[in-house]
């Protein structure tokens, strides 16, 4: 009897002792090994372009549907889908609880946040191949999701921290210029390494996406001298491109939950939805390559998003000649700024990287400032199609109230809600 | 008694100190030794043996256990009701049964002691099960527990044990999710409790902690589609009903110190049949069920539709006047202008004729099942066996669904010795089920016929016998039976072996391992449409076809020591005193592959092409604690009961893990007390007794395993190691949410126990409750979990039992239950926090409201509450301005000369547009006995419920309803369902119903020829009538399955079947 009873006390002793164990998750990784382990931070590279380009919550598919619905680029074709019928509707229907633009400004502000858990570590990188070209990825996600949150909002946050407070949006594109031009300066010390290239997930091409971004950026912040110089460093050979990548599990995302089905959205018109006086000829060859034959088939199926795997470019290599048309034109260099549009007009398929070719006369409207940018306006509106960019141009073109349904976006109820800096909404 | 005093002392001390186990164990010794040193073992022993017999009829009573009060000793009585035991003079033989009045006589000179024992269902004596070795009289109790015998479960007809409870459980909301042969089933004892965790009970099978997982293994498919929703079968849908002997309900958290640290969301204490003495007793029983759909929701067959045939959505398909201009008109297209929040769009008013077809028919059958029952028990008064087999197999009312399963039990009991005693329970439980696609999605039966412009004939093949497209993007609803299949199969055993020893007179010891380890295998499967090219459907309804397989392998391993100590200290006071240990494990291994791109013919992952992709998950968990009880017994009539328990879990960090949960509660039996008796016939109020208690309990469980952690999670993507940090922050300092929970309430016994009334009423506050706070992204993260919530639940239960007429032939009862509970969320760190699902419910926590309200956007009316139209005669949203961190109200904007809401600088605002918290839930039972006939009914009562309705706006914007049926035939406004359609209030109906839950009559035959005892034939129908204004198939759903944050959503799912049932029943 008293065995089992001293039996019973040694096995109290024993579970009373017991709670110690410390139970990891062996399917995922610590911070702290993610970004003390040159390895670890490229894996953390690639999770930056998965975060940015893949599902309907990434910007490829919020960024091109916000500025595509408030500027009429899109029609929702099923108003069940609240929120993109809320963003075509435009105006007061546009509330911070809205799907799409939390989405929006969320990831952006993740992509943020994440790159910089690869900049702030670089210091465990001593191969300078590895290291700058760890910097240019990261430089290249951060300065676009700046771009993005200084494109929709007038003020956004540019540090990661609790409370944190906002800036101009000037100042959010200055600093994503700032950023790119320190990664510029870092990718050029050395060849990028064969360690790094290996791992990353390929497509971008660094150099020439960090130009083509600051030339945007700068353009956008007004500082034309910046932009030009940025847009003269891009190699506009067909055979550069910089894009994002897709296969059947990891699908271009506005394939995927818009252009593949007739149920969210689709392009409002084959007019590149121009106003009346805008109008480019049907014989752009343009409208081919972005509108599809319609039909069964959502009138968006083209282009870039044909199938789940189809390449989406970071920047379309028209867009950096437009800059340097639109810098010309603004600083009234109206020769030069014919000449850079007249290379858009008349462009054929076989001189762009991607097929884009207007394939047009050359420029034959009126010689004045006006005319040329309203010009190029519309070239942007039509190179450029799809790429977001919408709002933004129409904004910064002076272009009637009438051709958007809002020029900046509230914020949302989610950073509203937990960070007391948040500015007042804009009226519209 | 000084010795008591002194080391009750020192045990307290000792337990409050460092919390060592060692130390503790000491102080314990030193106090137990002490406290039988007390015990004088003077008189001599005698042999005493008896009969215990049924006070009703005489009849021998089996299985009774006979003990020498305060003693060491046990037997139990032998298949002719015969006991024999050894005993002083001085001692007191008791006698007790569960389900009888506990009586005890003194020896004295005696050596026959004859026990006659009567019925306690109500009786304060009746001896429940309070732990999983701990059993106390009802009159010890402060708390309130409720008891469920297998009589109760056998006549609900259902095969499944949270069915068979429900309506039978006073303070408890049972709700059927989802009407599939093994569809989940929710208990909710006093209200959601947990905002982050699980608010289901803790279930305990024989002293082993069970699993109610919902774990989906077989429709992967729903991937992130469906939110926060739990879809699937809870697993305690794995229990064979008819093995269960009784069931003790603990609703509240002063409760149980013996589960402190699980006990928050309340405890379900289950007891399996076991073997009693005698010659081996054999039962076996048949039955056959018919199940089928209560009531078709109404699908317009009208044979118009405006625009033209091939117009999707044709109530509200429209064009802005941007469009209208430059638009095609197909021949005849007319249209009207109707103004929506100031904006203009201009819907079709032609006609034209098409075919309607309501798809229901094509996809609900009547379904089959049958339950088969052996059981075989018997032993001596050493050895008692009980063995049972069951087989159940039952269709569902969707075409292809069922669900089998297969149960094996054995329990055996071994007297050691007369101080010791051995069981062991094994069991093995097999089941399969085919499944259709769950309701959050598009391919799911219901919801392909909500969604489908109904002008198909979804019959038609071609050539080749292939199904045809129907309205693009949508699924024919016949894909959904024909080419898309879910199975599911588990293995579970659930054993436990338990030690009892008595080995010193007054000292118990019991000793507990149960394990519960399970295997899901499920499986998916969706073809590819054969009609995808002109269908075009999109991206989530898998058009390339899916396949998936995925597994969840589950160890739950319990160990419990409790030791216990009873001593009568003087004439007038009782020490009870019990000191117990526990260790839990828990382990979960999950794997999944699944893939797109389906070559022809093959049925699984083997053959995906594209998107394939794995996954694995270890998340486990142990929890450690002990806890110290102490009662003092004043008279019998006067109890007192402090406790106090420390339990470690290592979900939490180091610095958190340890908690501590103290109780008190006490009873008072008034009828018991000399003035009382004097004063008040005790034919009028047979017993009187008064209750209270305070305790708290935590929620050790009650977060994931890693939620405390920032996680970097990998993916696959093209190719190279990618890995993405986790949107949820970290946070280290993450702690249990704790309750602290006063309960008081009284039983009455009237006119000789001919009406018995419980009443509770219980205030629960739950602290540091855990919320997964949604954070600025500019911090980093979208959300983080944080201890920065309280919620209170307040409310009372109510049951009256009343026994009109109770003859030696006639026995008629009734019982009445009401339960009242009112949860509201009183911190939240956030304004609001808006819960994800599927159906577009605005789900919402909201600081100041019940958990879980629909919260959106509203109808606007004048000062007298009526709607206030727009000029083109619609109703119109709320609108005006809204400060997001006062959400609950809001200043509406009007037009100073129209009166009509401003456009212009306002918004949309929201408010509680619904609640699915009922006002109060309750039952209406009762049983006639008549000679051999019996005859029972139950009608269940839930009022003052939404439900949030998807699915009508769904029928009514495709203009497949009878409201746009009443649109085409000009019965109300062109543009009616357009207008009212984003209004989110519109989506709520009244949930409230009234069901005739069980009727039942049946015939016993007493033994018809040699050889059979008893025969039982019984008729029995569940679900047959509901009493209900719901708008779609049955009120009592929900599309967030088993989940305690999405509750009350109807969306696609299946309704509950009226299920008619024929048994018979013999015994051996």
């Amino acid at each position: 009897m008293k065995k089992i009873i001293n039996t019973f006390f040694l096995v109290s002793v024993l579970l009373l002792g017991s709670c110690t164990e410390e139970y990891l998750n062996p399917s995922s990784a610590s911070q702290t090994q993610v970004v003390s382990d040159v390895t670890g931070l490229i894996t953390l590279a690639n999770g930056l372009s998965f975060k940015y380009s893949i599902t309907r919550v990434s910007p490829n598919y919020t960024l091109p549907t916000t500025s595509g619905l408030l500027t009429r680029e899109l029609v929702v074709l099923n108003a069940g889908n609240t929120d993109e019928q809320n963003l075509f509707q435009g105006g007061a229907s546009v509330i911070g609880n809205n799907g799409v633009i939390t989405n929006l400004w969320n990831q952006s502000n993740l992509t943020k946040s994440n790159a910089d858990l690869i900049l702030k570590n670089l210091s465990i990188v001593t191969d300078q191949g590895t290291k700058g070209a760890l910097q240019a990825h990261a430089s290249i996600f951060k300065a676009l999701a700046l771009g993005n949150l200084a494109m929709f909002w007038q003020q956004a946050p540019i540090v990661t921290a609790s409370s944190a407070p906002f800036v101009d949006r000037i100042a959010v594109l200055n600093e994503a210029i700032s950023i790119l031009e320190a990664a510029r300066t870092e990718l050029a010390k050395a060849p990028i390494s064969a360690a790094f290239s290996s791992r990353i997930v390929a497509g971008i091409d660094y150099a020439n996406t960090i130009n083509a971004l600051i030339a945007r950026y700068a353009l956008m912040a007004g500082n034309n001298d910046k932009a030009l110089e940025a847009a003269n460093l891009v190699s506009l050979a067909t055979s550069v491109k910089s894009e994002f990548r897709h296969d059947d599990l990891t699908r271009n995302a506005l394939f995927e939950s818009s252009f593949g089905n007739k149920n969210v959205s689709e392009p409002f018109d084959r007019l590149f939805s121009l106003p009346l006086a805008l109008q480019t000829p049907t014989t752009d060859g343009r409208i081919g390559f972005f509108y599809s034959a319609g039909g069964t088939l959502n009138l968006g199926r083209a282009s870039f998003f044909t199938s789940n795997s189809s390449v989406l470019p970071v920047y379309r290599p028209g867009e950096v000649t437009l800059i340097k048309a639109e810098v010309f034109a603004r600083k009234n260099d109206l020769t030069n700024a014919t000449a850079e549009l007249n290379k858009i007009l008349q462009k054929v398929a076989s001189g762009d990287a991607y097929l884009i070719g207007a394939n047009l006369p050359a420029y034959a409207g009126a010689n004045t400032q006006e005319a040329i940018l309203t010009e190029i306006y519309k070239q942007r509106c039509i190179e450029l199609y799809l790429t977001g960019m919408r709002l933004e141009d129409s904004r910064r073109f002076n272009r009637p109230s009438s051709e958007r349904t809002r020029n900046f976006l509230p914020y949302p109820f989610s950073e509203r809600d937990n960070n007391p800096n948040t500015p007042a909404d804009p009226a519209n | 008694m000084r010795n008591n005093y002194l080391s009750s002392k020192l045990f307290w001390r000792g337990f409050q100190g460092s919390g060592e186990g060692t130390k503790f164990i000491r102080f314990l010794s030193i106090w137990l030794l002490s406290c039988s040193m007390c015990v004088s073992l003077y008189a001599q022993e005698i042999s005493v043996s008896g009969k215990v017999t049924d006070a009703k009829d005489g009849s021998p009573l089996p299985g009774v256990s006979v003990t020498i009060k305060n003693g060491n000793k046990g037997t139990i009585t032998d298949a002719d009701g015969n006991y024999k035991i050894s005993a002083l003079s001085t001692d007191y033989v008791v006698a007790s049964f569960i389900g009888y009045q506990t009586v005890e006589e003194s020896v004295g000179q005696r050596s026959i002691i004859d026990f006659s024992l009567s019925d306690a269902i109500t009786s304060l004596d009746e001896v429940v099960v309070t732990g999983s070795t701990i059993k106390t009289a009802k009159r010890e109790l402060g708390n309130n527990i409720t008891s469920v015998n297998s009589d109760a479960i056998e006549r609900s007809g259902s095969n499944n044990l949270f069915g068979a409870l429900q309506g039978k459980l006073p303070g408890a909301q049972i709700t059927q999710n989802s009407g599939d042969p093994a569809g989940g089933i929710t208990v909710r004892l006093r209200g959601v409790k947990s905002l982050s965790g699980p608010s289901d009970p803790l279930y305990v099978i024989d002293g082993v902690i069970v699993s109610n997982s919902t774990v989906n293994v077989s429709q992967t498919a729903l991937g992130n589609q469906v939110g926060e929703s739990a879809v699937g079968n809870n697993r305690l849908v794995d229990i064979n009903p008819a093995d269960i002997e009784s069931l003790n309900v603990i609703n509240g958290a002063a409760a149980a110190a013996q589960y402190g640290s699980r006990a928050s969301n309340g405890v379900v204490l289950i007891t399996t049949k076991k073997g009693k003495a005698g010659a081996p007793k054999i039962t076996f029983s048949t039955s056959v069920t018919v199940n089928e759909l209560r009531k078709k929701v109404p699908i317009s067959t009208y044979g118009k539709q405006f625009g033209f045939a091939a117009l999707r959505l044709h109530p509200i398909g429209g064009l802005t006047n941007a469009q209208l201009p430059t638009y095609v008109r197909q021949p005849g297209e007319t249209f009207t202008a109707v103004t929506r929040d100031g904006v203009v769009t201009n819907l079709r008013t032609n006609q034209v004729d098409v075919t309607r077809y309501d798809y229901q028919d094509q996809i609900f059958q009547k379904g089959y099942g049958t339950d088969n029952n052996l059981s075989i028990n018997g032993g001596n008064d050493k050895t008692q066996y009980f063995t049972s087999l069951s087989y159940s197999r039952n269709e569902g009312i969707i075409r292809g669904t069922d669900f089998t399963r297969y149960n094996l039990r054995a329990r055996i009991e071994q007297r050691l010795a007369d101080w010791a005693k051995m069981s062991v329970g094994l069991s093995y439980a097999n089941s399969f089920g085919n499944e259709k696609a769950n309701g959050n999605v598009f391919y799911s039966p219901i919801n392909s016929v909500n969604i489908t412009n109904n002008i198909y004939d979804i019959n038609l093949r071609d050539g080749a016998g292939k199904l045809l497209a129907v309205e693009p993007t949508r699924v024919n609803p016949l894909s959904t039976i024909e080419d898309m299949n879910f199975t599911q199969s588990i293995n579970r055993t659930i054993n436990d072996l338990q030690l009892n020893l008595t080995p010193l007179k007054g000292l118990g010891i019991d000793w507990i391992v149960g394990v519960d380890a399970f295997t899901q295998n499920g499986r998916g499967i969706i073809k590819p449409y054969p009609y995808q090219a002109i269908a075009g459907l999109p991206a989530e309804r898998y058009p390339t076809g899916y396949a998936s397989n995925a597994s969840n392998s589950v160890l739950q391993f319990n160990t419990d020591l409790n030791i216990s100590y009873e001593n009568q200290l003087t004439k007038d006071l009782k020490l009870n005193a019990i000191i117990g240990g526990s260790y839990q494990y828990q382990r979960t291994e999950f794997q999944r592959a699944s893939g797109e791109g389906l070559a022809p013919f093959i049925e699984t992952v083997s053959g995906a092409g594209s998107a394939v992709t794995a996954g694995y998950g270890l998340p486990q968990f142990s929890l450690s604690g002990y806890f110290a009880q102490t009662t003092l017994g004043y008279k019998n009539l006067a109890f007192l009961t402090g406790a106090v328990r420390r339990d470690q879990s290592s979900i939490f960090s180091e610095a958190e893990r340890t908690q501590t949960y103290p109780k008190v509660s006490g009873s008072l039996i008034l009828s018991d007390l000399e003035f009382w008796q004097s004063a008040v016939p005790s034919k009028i109020v047979s017993s009187l007794k008064l209750r209270g208690s305070w305790g708290q309990a935590g929620n050790l469980v009650g977060l994931d395993p890693f939620s405390r952690f920032w996680q970097f999670q990998p993916t696959p993507y093209l190719g190279r190691n990618t890995i993405v940090p986790s949107s949820q922050l970290a946070n280290p300092n993450v702690r249990p949410e704790r309750m602290s929970e006063f309960e008081f309430g009284t039983d009455i016994a009237l006119w000789e126990n001919k009406i018995n009334l419980g009443a509770t009423f219980y205030n629960q506050n739950i602290s540091d409750l855990i919320v997964s706070r949604g954070t600025a992204s500019s911090e980093g993260g979208l959300s983080i979990v944080n201890n920065v919530g309280t919620m209170e639940n307040k409310g009372f239960e109510i049951s009256l039992n009343l026994v009109p007429v109770k003859t030696k032939d006639l026995t008629w009862d009734v019982t009445f239950i009401y339960n009242q509970n009112r949860n509201k969320v009183t911190k939240l760190g956030s304004p609001t926090i808006s819960i994800s699902n599927s159906a577009g419910a605005p789900v919402f926590l909201i600081e100041g409201a019940p958990a879980s309200v629909f919260y959106g956007t509203t109808i606007a009316r004048d000062a007298n509450g009526n709607p206030l139209l727009t000029s083109q005669g619609f109703l119109q949203s709320e609108r005006g301005t809204q400060n997001s961190a006062t959400p609950l109200t809001y200043s509406p904007v009007r037009d100073a000369t129209t009166g009509q809401p401003v456009i212009a600088g306002t918004s949309s605002v929201r408010t509680i547009i619904g609640d699915p918290n009922p006002d109060w839930t309750g039952s209406f039972m009762s049983n006639v006995a008549y000679k051999n006939f019996n005859f029972n009914f139950l009608v269940d009562f839930v009022q003052g419920v939404s439900v949030f309705n998807a699915d009508k706006r769904t029928r009514e914007n495709v203009g497949i309803g009878p409201i746009s049926e009443q649109e085409l035939k000009g019965e109300i406004v062109r543009g009616y369902i357009f207008a009212i359609g984003p209004i989110e209030e519109w989506r709520v109906d009244n949930g409230a119903f009234a069901k005739l839950r069980e009727i039942g009559l049946s015939y016993n035959i007493k033994s018809p020829i040699k050889g059979i005892n008893n025969v039982n034939i019984g008729l029995s129908g569940r679900n047959l009538i509901s009493w209900d204004s719901y708008n779609g198939y049955d009120p009592e759903t929900n599309a967030g399955g088993n989940s305690d944050r999405v509750r009350g959503v109807d969306f696609g799912n299946v309704p509950i079947p009226r299920t008619y049932k024929a048994q018979i029943t013999l015994s051996f």
